[in-house]
């Protein structure tokens, strides 16, 4: 199918045109119509001056001393424009033309009435029982300028009126069209993760039920979105308490048994128990990420959250994570504060698990809402550093679950319209990696 | 310490009133909270484990009517549900800790002392008893340099008598630390544990007051 351009311009322009060709149509069918009053109106003076002429015209050629001579005479000042005319007997002799008569142009000396010529528009009539005709003639030209003129006068308000009603059309369809375009923006302003409900002003009759379909579909993708993260999260928060339980016990039995076969066999149990824990973890929090509930109605105090993270982490951390906050007061984004914890803490264990033994971690929230974590050890290759924003992709000959941590914080990031940075060295240092994530800041 | 341990799945809460039992600690362990309003109504405890999702109602509400009765005992909450919006709820209900499950059983025992240590209002884990240098974080005593090794139950008292020093505590609120519901004890239990105790730190180090009970020796301070 084609594609369709702008609804806007296609109105602009067609309703344009449409009133062009009215107005043409309409001056053409006026033109016509004036132009045939016009010739009513000059055969009737054609006909007046030449019952005017005509008692003249016997009365002069009556009181003639010697009958039947050619004279001339000036036209009458009384008659219309450009008029001829011509008085003979009977037998086609001239007795009386106007001066400016061109005998060419007139038709058979006893035809009476209208008649027209190629040129020119001719009236005869009789007198004397027929012994004397008058012809008036009358040349088209003069008709056909009077007929442009009029027409042209039609036609002239179009010069100023096409660009004017241009104009004014423009203005009417993009002020009718003003809800659809505010959807339009409303549409494209939408971040990644949110599926509400594109809320406007009012929509115009037709368009609403695409808009509400539109909604529709929104609000079944969110609820199948929702199910599906509740699956996960449900399923992952379901595998903790049985989880807890072999964990619990296997920990026990290495407490009990001795030294030799069956202790190291419940220290494998419990290695693999703890990966099965980590990975339930992880699950839950991609679908957390995932599931486009990111963003907070209330904004979240940053400083509050991200010490309660180090706060827990600092208890399994083997080295010591330094904690900087900004002295004054909260930080606040409007970011779920699940969502943030899950963020800091990727963030945080990614640098526990690949920094440099024995150096710390430091952390630091600016009063900004920038997040930064910096650890010490091996700068990595841009080429490595490029591919950690990819979701699932590990670094090379590194510790396992680099890729999914760095993952979660990147989904996290986007759908809270958090900027995620990656460097290494880290800022101000010979080496390191330095992760840092901008949050919006409330109010803004 | 008299800890009571609710939580309904058999599993875990059997491992963990073992490992709690093992540091010293007498465990109740109770499944539901109507049998935890029983328990806190007969006995003074002095912890609480406290799961959040019991097959009678949500832990949070038992320890929101805990508190706002006024009762200070210290509770750990230990839940499943991880998110930090979680724990701070928890945490704003009242709760001393906030425990994910799975946990290790050894982060549970060293959260435990934890707790008790700030509720005796001493938070420093190492203390200074005359010639002897106790460390409540790892348990072990030495006096000048020489570890002296003692049982889980001589801990579990000596720690009874550290909380509270200069209290004098009665032979039936030592035995209440000491023993969990059910459990068998000796008429002379107590006595025993004291002798054992005076024999490895030295005679002073608690004194009986006939007829009435024990408390701290004196010789403490340097």
């Amino acid at each position: 199918m084609k594609a369709a351009g702008s609804l806007q311009k296609q109105l602009v322009y067609g309703l344009t045109l449409g009133i062009v060709v009215l107005w043409v149509v309409a001056t053409a069918l006026s033109g016509l119509i004036v132009q045939n009053r016009l010739d009513d109106a000059f055969d009737d003076a054609m006909q007046g001056a030449a019952q005017r002429i005509l008692p003249l015209a016997v009365m002069d050629i009556l009181n003639r001393e010697e009958p039947l001579t050619q004279q001339r005479v000036a036209p009458l000042n009384a008659l219309p424009g450009q008029v001829a005319y011509l008085v003979r007997d009977r037998e086609g002799t001239i007795l009386l033309q106007s001066r400016d008569a061109d005998l060419t142009v007139f038709g058979p000396p006893t035809m009476q009435g209208f008649s027209t010529t190629p040129t020119h528009r001719l009236y005869g009539a009789s007198a004397l029982r027929d012994t004397l005709f008058l012809q008036v003639a009358e040349p088209l030209s003069y008709r056909r300028k009077a007929a442009r003129d009029a027409t042209f006068a039609l036609l002239l308000p179009l010069l100023v009126l096409v660009p004017a009603s241009l104009l004014g059309v423009w203005l009417f369809v993009r002020f009718s069209l003003r809800s659809v375009r505010s959807y339009r923006r409303a549409v494209e302003a939408r971040g990644v993760g949110d599926l509400s409900p594109i809320q406007t002003a009012p929509l115009p009759l037709e368009i609403r039920p695409s808009a509400d379909a539109v909604n529709n579909l929104i609000d079944r993708l969110r609820r199948a979105l929702e199910t599906e993260r509740r699956f996960t999260a449900n399923s992952a928060h379901e595998l903790r308490t049985p989880l807890a339980a072999a964990l619990a016990q296997v920990q026990r039995l290495r407490h009990e048994a001795a030294d030799g076969p069956v202790k190291d066999r419940a220290a494998q149990i419990e290695a693999s128990l703890r990966e099965l824990a980590r990975l339930a973890e992880k699950l839950m929090q991609l679908a957390k990420a995932e599931g486009g509930s990111v963003l907070a109605d209330v904004p979240q105090d940053l400083a509050m959250l991200l010490n309660h993270v180090v706060e827990d982490l600092q208890r399994v951390a083997t080295v010591p994570i330094q904690l900087t906050l900004p002295p004054d007061g909260p930080v606040l984004s409007p970011i779920d504060a699940d969502a943030f914890a899950i963020l800091a803490r990727n963030l945080i264990e990614n640098a526990l698990k690949h920094g440099a033994p024995g150096r710390p971690i430091n952390v630091e929230l600016t009063t900004d809402a920038r997040l930064t974590v910096v650890n010490a050890g091996d700068v990595l290759d841009p080429a490595e550093l490029a591919q950690l924003t990819e979701r699932f992709v590990r670094g090379s000959g590194r510790a396992p679950g680099y890729g999914l941590g760095l993952a979660i914080v990147s989904t996290v990031a986007t759908a809270a319209r958090a900027e995620l940075k990656l460097a290494s060295p880290a800022t101000d240092r010979a080496d390191g990696f330095q992760a840092s994530v901008q949050f919006p800041v409330a109010g803004m | 310490m008299r800890v009571l341990l609710i939580e309904d799945n058999a599993d875990l809460g059997q491992a963990v009133r073992e490992q709690i039992g093992d540091d010293g600690h007498a465990v109740d362990w109770v499944q539901t909270l109507a049998y935890a309003q029983l328990a806190i109504g007969s006995t003074p405890y002095d912890l609480l484990l406290l799961d959040l999702m019991l097959p009678d109602g949500r832990g949070i509400d038992f320890l929101r009517r805990l508190r706002s009765a006024a009762d200070r005992t210290p509770v750990i909450i230990l839940t499943a549900m991880d998110q930090l919006s979680d724990r701070i709820a928890g945490l704003n209900a009242g709760a001393d800790d906030y425990l994910v499950k799975p946990f290790d059983l050894s982060e549970l025992s060293a959260r435990v002392a934890a707790v008790a240590r700030r509720y005796s209002g001493n938070p420093n884990p190492r203390l200074q008893l005359g010639e002897l240098s106790i460390d409540l974080t790892d348990r072990s005593i030495q006096r000048e340099g020489e570890a002296i090794a003692l049982t889980a139950r001589e801990w579990a008292l000596l720690e009874a008598f550290l909380q509270r020093p200069g209290a004098l505590l009665s032979k039936s609120q030592l035995e209440e630390r000491l023993y969990e519901f059910g459990a068998e004890i000796e008429s002379n239990a107590v006595e025993v544990h004291v002798s054992h105790l005076r024999k490895k730190l030295g005679f002073n180090v608690v004194d009986t007051v006939r007829g009435m009970g024990y408390r701290l020796g004196r010789l403490e301070q340097p």
